[in-house]
C-alpha cells in the first residue's frame, strides 16, 4: 500500500517536472526591440526614421550657431538645443543682416558639431534594411533606402560646410574592432563633396515623387544637391584665391582645385533644373505684401519643398513670435536681434534726405513706407507698421527744433546735439512721448530695437497678443523652398556664363516680390537678390563664407540703424542714419572659413590630424 | 582599553595597506622658454596684442599634441615660465613676416633660450611724429625687404593710446581707426609717393601724454600688421 503511494508521488513529481521544464532557453528577448521589429515593419522603420529626422541638422528657428546651452549631457548641441526659447540667437546677428545678442563674431569657430552617432543610425538602416525586403516589399525598401541616402548626405553636408574634408563612414562600425580600424582618416574635401553629390543622386533615383509632409521625396534630394554643389563650386573657385595655407590644405583636406569649379556649378544647375514644373513660387494673393507674408505661414504653398514642423502638443513648438517682436506686442519674453539699415539698403537707399542734405520732414512715420518694395515691407517691420492692432512707434528722441543737414548733425558729438533722449517710454516732452513703446533707447534693456527695425518674416500676425508666448509658435520652418532653387540656378548660370537663364530666374523672383524686373544680370545682382530674398533664413552666413568675402565684409564692421526723431516745433518726423545702438563690431578671421576639428575628437582619433589651418 | 588600541591599530593597518605607495614622478611645470623674434632687417620684430605667437607642440608627450601658444610681447620678446620639461616643436606664427615652415625642435628645460629670425613683410622706416598746436603729424616710409610675392597691402593707420601698450585692440578709436588709409594694392603697383605716408591727427587733447605708432596691414592668412616703434608725445596744456 505504502509503495503504491510512493509510486504515485514519484510519477506525479516526474510528470510535473517534465511538463514545466524549459523547452528552449534561446528565445529572443521580450523586453527590447530587435532589428526584426524595427526593420521588419513599416511602423518600426518609421520610428527609426523619426529619430534620424529629429536630429537632422536643419538650421531652423531654434538653431543656435554658437552651440547654445548644454542639453541632456550633450554640450552645445546647436541643433534642437535644450532651452530653445531664445530664438534671437540667430546667425544673421553676426553678419550685419541683424545686430543682436552676440558681442562679436562669436560663431566663427563653430561648436564642435560631430554627428557620427546619427550617421551610424543611417548606416544601420542602409546596411540592414535590404534583408527585410520580403517583409516590406522591394519597392518600399528602395524608397526608404533612397530617403536614407538623402539623410546621410544631409548630415555630411553639415559637416563639409564646416570642416571641409571629414572621414566618410558608410559602414556600421563594430565597437569591438581593433582601434586602428575605428580611427578613420579624414577624406579630402573634394571627395566629401563628391560623396554628398552621389548620395543625393541615389536619393533622387530611389525616392518617390511625393512623401509624407516633413519627409523627403526625390525633388528634395535634387534641391539639396543644387545647394551643396553650388557650395562646392564656390569653394573650388573662390577658395583657391582666398585661403589660409597649412598642412591640411596641402594635403587636400581643405580646398578644392579651381579647375573643378565649373563641374560643380554644372551639377548645381542640372539639379535645380530637375525641380522645374514640380514646384512654383507662392503667388496666391494679388496683394504683393500680404502674399510675401503668407508665403512663410501658409501650409498649402507650392513653393515649400522641405519643411520642419512643430507642435505645442508634442512640446516641440518654437518661440519665433515671442522673441522677434517687442514685448509690447507679445504676451511674454523679449526680443534682442534687429535688422540693420545696411541690410534694408540692399534694396537701395531710403529716401530720408532732401537734395540739399537736410532731413526730409514726414507728417507720420508710416509715410516712409511709401514706394518701398513689397518684399522688403514683408521682410522687415518699418516704423509706422502695424502688428496685432498696435503700431511700431519707434522713436529715438525729440528735437525741440532742427536745422542743418543730416550729415552734419550725425557727425556731432552726442554732447553737442540738442536732442532729448530717454530710456523710458513714460518720459514726456510737452505732452508727447520722447521714445516709443517699441524703442529706441541704448539704456541697459536691449529688449526693444536698437536699429529702428524689427523682423517681419515668419511672424504670425494672426495670433492674438495673449497667445504670443514662449513655446507657442507652430509655423513650420521652410528648409528648402523653390525661390532658393531659382537663386541657386541663377548663381550657377552666372558662374557658367549663361546670363540669359539667370535673368529669367531672377525676374520670376522679382515679379513675385513686387520689384521691377532687371534687364541684365551680373554676379553682384544675383548675390544681392539672394541676400534680399533669403534674409533671416540662415543662408547669409554660409554665403559670405563660400564666396570667401566674409573677411572683407566683416573687417571691423560696424552697422547702422535708422533713427526716427520728432521735431517738436515743426510737428514733423525726421529719420537719421546713425550707428546702431549696440555699437557692435564684427571681425571675421580668415581661418574661420573652416571650423576647427573638435578637440575631443582629435584626442580620440589622431588620424584626424592635421587640424584645419591656423588652429 | 586594550581592545580599543588594537582596533585603532587595525584601522591604521587597513588604511596603510590601502594607501598609495607610488609617488607622482612627473615634475611640475617648472621649465621655461624665452627668446627674441629677431627681424632680418635689424632689431626685434615689433608686434602687438593678438599678433605674433610662438606655437609649441610637446612631441615628447604625444605624437599629436594639442598646441599651446606663447604670445609675443610688444618688443618682440617672449617668455613662458610654466612649461613642462620635454621636447617641443616650436614655430613663430601669426605676424606680418614671411611664413616660417621648418619647425625647430627644442629641448625645453629650466631657462631654455631660443631666438627666431624672421623676415618682415614690410618695415616702417623714418617714423616721425611732429606736434604743431594740437595737430599731430605722422610721417613714415614703408620698405619691403622682399617685394615679389608680397601679400596685398590693405591699409595703413596710426595707433594712439594713453599707455605704452598701443597697437591693434589697444588704441583710441577717434585718434586711430578713423584715420585709417585704404591702400589695397600690390607692392609692385605702389608708387614711390604711396610708399611715403603722412597722416594728420587733429584735436589731440591738451595736457595729456600719448603713445603713438603706425601700422601697415597686409592680406596674408592672419591679416597681420607690421608696426613701427612707439613714440611718446606730450601735448602741452597751453
Amino acid at each position: 500500500m505504502k509503495s503504491i503511494h510512493k509510486l504515485i508521488i514519484a510519477l506525479t513529481v516526474s510528470a510535473g517536472v517534465s511538463v514545466t521544464s524549459c523547452q528552449k532557453l534561446d528565445i529572443p528577448p521580450t523586453n527590447i526591440f530587435t532589428p526584426q521589429i524595427i526593420l521588419g515593419t513599416e511602423a518600426g522603420v518609421n520610428s527609426l526614421l523619426a529619430t534620424i529626422y529629429r536630429s537632422l541638422p536643419i538650421e531652423d528657428f531654434k538653431y543656435r550657431p554658437d552651440g547654445g546651452e548644454d542639453n541632456g549631457g550633450i554640450p552645445h548641441p546647436g541643433f534642437n538645443p535644450g532651452n530653445p526659447w531664445m530664438n534671437f540667437y540667430h546667425a544673421g546677428a553676426v553678419t550685419g543682416e541683424m545686430v543682436g545678442p552676440f558681442g562679436g563674431m562669436d560663431i566663427g569657430a563653430g561648436f564642435g558639431y560631430w554627428p557620427y552617432a546619427n550617421i551610424r543610425n543611417v548606416n544601420i538602416l542602409i546596411n540592414d534594411l535590404p534583408k527585410y525586403a520580403d517583409k516590406l516589399g522591394q519597392a518600399k525598401v528602395d524608397a526608404i533606402l533612397g530617403e536614407a541616402h538623402f539623410l546621410r548626405a544631409y548630415y555630411y553636408f553639415a559637416l563639409a560646410k564646416r570642416y571641409g574634408g571629414v572621414p566618410i563612414i558608410t559602414i556600421v562600425q563594430d565597437p569591438g574592432a581593433p582601434i586602428s580600424e575605428l580611427q578613420v582618416h579624414r577624406d579630402k574635401e573634394e571627395a566629401t563633396w563628391d560623396f554628398i553629390g552621389a548620395e543625393l543622386d541615389l536619393g533622387y533615383k530611389m525616392m518617390p515623387e511625393t512623401n509624407q509632409t516633413g519627409r523627403a521625396n526625390k525633388y528634395v534630394a535634387a534641391a539639396l544637391k543644387s545647394r551643396a554643389m553650388l557650395y562646392a563650386g564656390c569653394i573650388a573657385k573662390y577658395g583657391s584665391v582666398n585661403f589660409v595655407n597649412g598642412e591640411a590644405r596641402s594635403l587636400g583636406f581643405v580646398g578644392i582645385g579651381s579647375d573643378k569649379a565649373n563641374g560643380y556649378f554644372t551639377k548645381a544647375f542640372d539639379a535645380a533644373k530637375l525641380l522645374e514644373g514640380h514646384y512654383s513660387l507662392y503667388e496666391k494673393n494679388p496683394d504683393k505684401v500680404q502674399n510675401y507674408v503668407d508665403l512663410f505661414l501658409k501650409g498649402d504653398s507650392p513653393e515649400n519643398i522641405f519643411i520642419k514642423q512643430y507642435s505645442i502638443a508634442t512640446n516641440t513648438a518654437h518661440s519665433w513670435d515671442a522673441t522677434m517682436s517687442p514685448r509690447y506686442m507679445t504676451a511674454n519674453a523679449l526680443s534682442r536681434a534687429y535688422p540693420t539699415l545696411d541690410f534694408v539698403q540692399r534694396w537701395g537707399a531710403l529716401s530720408i534726405t532732401n537734395a540739399d542734405g537736410t532731413p526730409k520732414r514726414f507728417n507720420d512715420r508710416a509715410e516712409l513706407m511709401q514706394g518701398i518694395e513689397p518684399r522688403l515691407l514683408a521682410t522687415v517691420y518699418f516704423p509706422g507698421a502695424v502688428l496685432r492692432g498696435l503700431t511700431f512707434d519707434m522713436q529715438r528722441g525729440v528735437y525741440p527744433s532742427f536745422s542743418g543737414t543730416a550729415a552734419s548733425e550725425v557727425a556731432k558729438s552726442p554732447g553737442s546735439r540738442t536732442y532729448i533722449l530717454s530710456g523710458d517710454p513714460k518720459t514726456l516732452y510737452q505732452g508727447k512721448m520722447v521714445i516709443g513703446f517699441t524703442g529706441l533707447t541704448s539704456a541697459a534693456d536691449d529688449a526693444v530695437t536698437r536699429t529702428g527695425f524689427y523682423v517681419r518674416k515668419y511672424i504670425d500676425y494672426t495670433k492674438a497678443i495673449s497667445e504670443t508666448d514662449l513655446y507657442r509658435s507652430q509655423q513650420p520652418w521652410i528648409d528648402l523652398r523653390y525661390a532658393e532653387i531659382l537663386l541657386n540656378r541663377a548663381e550657377a548660370d552666372v558662374e557658367l556664363g549663361n546670363t540669359g537663364d539667370a535673368l529669367t530666374c531672377i525676374n520670376q523672383i522679382r515679379n513675385r516680390a513686387g520689384a521691377t524686373p532687371l534687364t541684365s544680370v551680373s554676379i553682384t545682382d544675383v548675390r544681392n537678390e539672394r541676400c534680399m530674398e533669403l534674409a533671416f533664413e540662415n543662408h547669409y552666413y554660409w554665403d559670405l563664407k563660400r564666396w570667401r568675402i566674409a573677411d572683407v565684409v566683416l573687417n571691423n564692421a560696424k552697422f547702422k540703424g535708422l533713427m526716427p526723431y520728432y521735431v517738436a516745433n515743426e510737428s514733423k518726423y525726421i529719420f537719421l542714419a546713425e550707428p546702431e545702438l549696440f555699437q557692435r563690431n564684427y571681425n571675421f578671421d580668415k581661418r574661420f572659413y573652416y571650423e576647427p576639428i573638435p578637440g575631443g575628437e582629435l584626442g580620440k582619433n589622431p588620424n584626424l590630424y592635421p587640424n584645419n589651418p591656423n588652429y | 582599553m586594550k581592545k580599543s588600541i588594537s582596533r585603532v591599530l587595525l584601522g591604521f593597518i587597513i588604511l596603510a595597506s590601502a594607501a598609495c605607495t607610488k609617488i607622482d614622478n612627473y615634475s611640475g611645470p617648472n621649465a621655461s622658454f624665452e627668446g627674441n623674434l629677431i627681424s632680418s632687417e635689424g632689431g626685434n620684430l615689433l608686434t602687438s596684442q593678438g599678433s605674433t605667437q610662438i606655437r609649441l607642440e610637446q612631441i615628447s608627450w604625444s605624437a599629436t599634441p594639442s598646441p599651446q601658444e606663447i604670445p609675443s610681447k610688444f618688443d618682440g620678446t617672449f617668455m613662458d615660465t610654466k612649461l613642462f620639461k620635454g621636447t617641443y616643436k616650436v614655430i613663430p606664427k601669426g605676424g606680418a613676416f614671411w611664413p616660417v615652415y621648418d619647425t625647430a625642435r627644442v629641448e625645453i628645460n629650466n631657462g631654455t633660450k631660443h631666438d627666431f629670425t624672421v623676415t618682415p613683410y614690410l618695415v616702417i622706416k623714418n617714423f616721425t611724429a611732429t606736434l604743431v598746436g594740437t595737430t599731430l603729424t605722422l610721417h613714415y616710409d614703408i620698405v619691403a625687404p622682399i617685394g615679389a610675392g608680397l601679400p596685398t597691402i590693405l591699409e595703413t593707420q596710426p595707433f594712439v593710446n594713453t599707455t605704452k601698450l598701443v597697437g591693434t585692440g589697444a588704441s583710441i578709436r577717434d585718434f586711430s581707426d578713423i584715420y585709417k588709409k585704404t591702400i589695397n594694392k600690390d607692392w609692385a603697383n605702389l608708387t614711390t609717393a604711396e610708399k611715403s605716408i603722412t597722416i594728420d591727427i587733429p584735436n589731440m587733447l591738451r595736457g595729456r601724454k600719448f603713445f603713438v605708432r603706425a601700422g601697415v596691414r597686409l592680406n596674408d592668412s592672419f591679416k597681420s600688421y607690421n608696426f613701427s616703434e612707439i613714440i611718446e608725445v606730450d601735448v602741452p596744456s597751453t
